[in-house]
């Protein structure tokens, strides 16, 4: 009886730990990548006049981990401005620039300086 | 009477003239003119099969192929392997890389049938008291039309198609032994003993440029390979014969570490790291991509600052001789370099970032740990 209740124990607990780690993966692209991306997208933006700095106006560390989900699920970069750019991205550059942003959220586990 | 005199005359001339190009016209479309080698022909000429007969790498003693078409562009993009280069136009110059040895056989060769700076040359050998002298009249377009040979290029010619990044360089040579202590930057290590099992790691549109390199004129494993290559199907197959020697000798003798990849696209591998800046850290170029402020306050031996900010500008004068491995405090404004320079410069192969923490102390010590995630 016991060892059949160590065993449910135990399967309990690695389902819970699997699940928890599912959860806690986060977006698939490539961050570093993903931060050259980022700025090369408002580079061209500045050059083009739409914007007046060549630098991002979002810093990854303005949001939390959940509202950059929220904003890469549903696809809404209205607020990044540089539509025209942003619309040139390829998927891949966008879980990129995903990956990059949730990486260094302002809850993440190393919150973007202004580096 | 006059007027009459003076058209005679005139005439005269004019119709004799007129007559002997009708009659040299008629010579050149006569089968005798054509079987009349033009006067500034050399006596002994020889065909493709005498050249591949007599020849071969390595160049036998007794044996000197000497192309006679200018350095560049001529020799320096194809010429047949292990010919010399010994331009007409240098011939007096370079008297002295002809052998001391008068019977010696030299083959001469220039751009085809029409083109007579081989014969040229080969006349002035004759006068040196050479004595077994012959031209090739066929040159280095008869070499290249007979299936299954290929041509030599130089060391200019590899460091041009590194740049242009559209040819795949091969290391034919073992690879722990060879390879690994050095080799030309981004070349694949396929070593001729392994050529069947390791021949998947070449490219699979045929028309792709491969250049094959060894360790030098009296290595035959660039030679095997590219044969083996062209059995394969490969349209564009060209060996520098000279192989890494003259690259070490025109280039430097980089890159001595052979690159292991860390665990993220484009990263060195940490450990490698280390040691190479322990033993040899003269053999990578370590660029500190931090704020000024923080490369002030320490960073790594030896390493130049050039800010993340600064790099677009500075690009082109990073060297493609030696690894170039950027470096920051956390991986992620040297990533951030690492893909500017695969943007903006993607010739340029041997680059690395460190994916770790790096801090510095005032006393020059540091420590480097993987970062998480």
């Amino acid at each position: 009886m016991n060892k059949k209740m160590i065993v449910s124990l135990l399967a309990l607990m690695f389902l819970l730990v699997s699940t928890a780690l599912c959860f806690a993966e986060g977006p698939n692209g490539n961050k570093r990548k993903g931060k050259y991306t980022y700025r090369k997208v408002y580079k061209a933006c500045a050059a083009r006049g739409e914007v007046d700095s060549k630098k991002p106006h979002i810093s990854p560390s303005d949001k939390t981990m959940a509202q950059w989900e929220r904003i890469f699920d549903t696809r809404d970069f209205s607020e990044f401005k540089c539509g025209q750019e942003w619309g040139a991205l390829t998927d891949e550059e966008t879980q990129d620039i995903y990956a990059y942003l949730y990486g260094y959220a302002a809850d993440s586990p190393s919150p973007a300086t202004c580096k | 009477m006059k007027p009459i005199f003076f058209a005679s005359l005139l005439a005269v001339p004019l119709l004799l003239a007129g007559l002997t190009g009708c009659a040299a016209v008629q010579n050149l479309r006569g089968e005798a003119a054509l079987e009349t080698p033009p006067t500034w022909q050399f006596h002994s000429i020889v065909d493709v099969e005498f050249v591949m007969d007599h020849t071969g790498m390595p160049m036998p003693e007794n044996v000197m192929l000497i192309d006679a078409r200018p350095y560049k562009p001529k020799y320096v993009n194809g010429h047949i392997p292990g010919a010399v280069t010994i331009p007409h136009s240098q011939f007096d110059k370079h008297v002295d890389l002809l052998p001391t040895d008068k019977e010696t056989l030299l083959i001469y060769y220039c751009g085809g049938p029409t083109c007579k700076l081989s014969h040229k040359s080969a006349k002035k050998a004759e006068k040196l008291g050479y004595t077994n002298v012959r031209v090739f009249t066929g040159g280095f377009p008869g070499w290249k039309q007979v299936p299954g040979n290929y041509v030599s290029v130089s060391v200019d010619h590899v460091a041009r198609a590194l740049e242009k990044n559209d040819t795949v360089i091969v290391d034919a040579r073992p690879k722990k032994t060879k390879f690994d202590k050095g080799h030309i930057p981004s070349a694949q290590s396929i070593p001729f003993t392994y050529f069947k099992a390791f021949s998947g790691k070449l490219p699979r549109d045929l028309d792709t440029p491969l250049i094959f390199y060894c360790g030098g004129l009296t290595c035959k494993l660039s030679h095997k390979s590219a044969k083996a290559a062209i059995a394969m199907g490969y349209t564009h197959v060209k060996v520098f014969s000279k192989g890494y020697p003259e690259w070490k000798k025109i280039h430097g003798a980089s890159p001595v570490v052979a690159m292991k990849a860390g665990e993220m696209e484009g990263s060195m591998d940490i450990e490698l790291f280390k040691e190479t800046l322990a033993q040899r850290p003269e053999s990578i170029l370590v660029v500190d991509v931090r704020d000024k402020d923080e490369f002030d306050m320490g960073s790594f031996r030896n390493s130049v600052h050039i800010s993340v900010e600064e790099l677009e500008e500075k690009i082109k004068d990073l060297p493609q001789e030696k690894p170039v491995v950027f470096v920051c405090s956390t991986g992620a404004r040297s990533g951030e370099a690492y893909y500017m320079v695969q943007d903006l410069r993607p010739s340029l192969k041997n680059i690395y970032y460190l994916e770790a923490a790096c801090t510095f102390k005032k006393d020059g010590s540091f420590e480097i740990k993987k970062t998480e995630g």
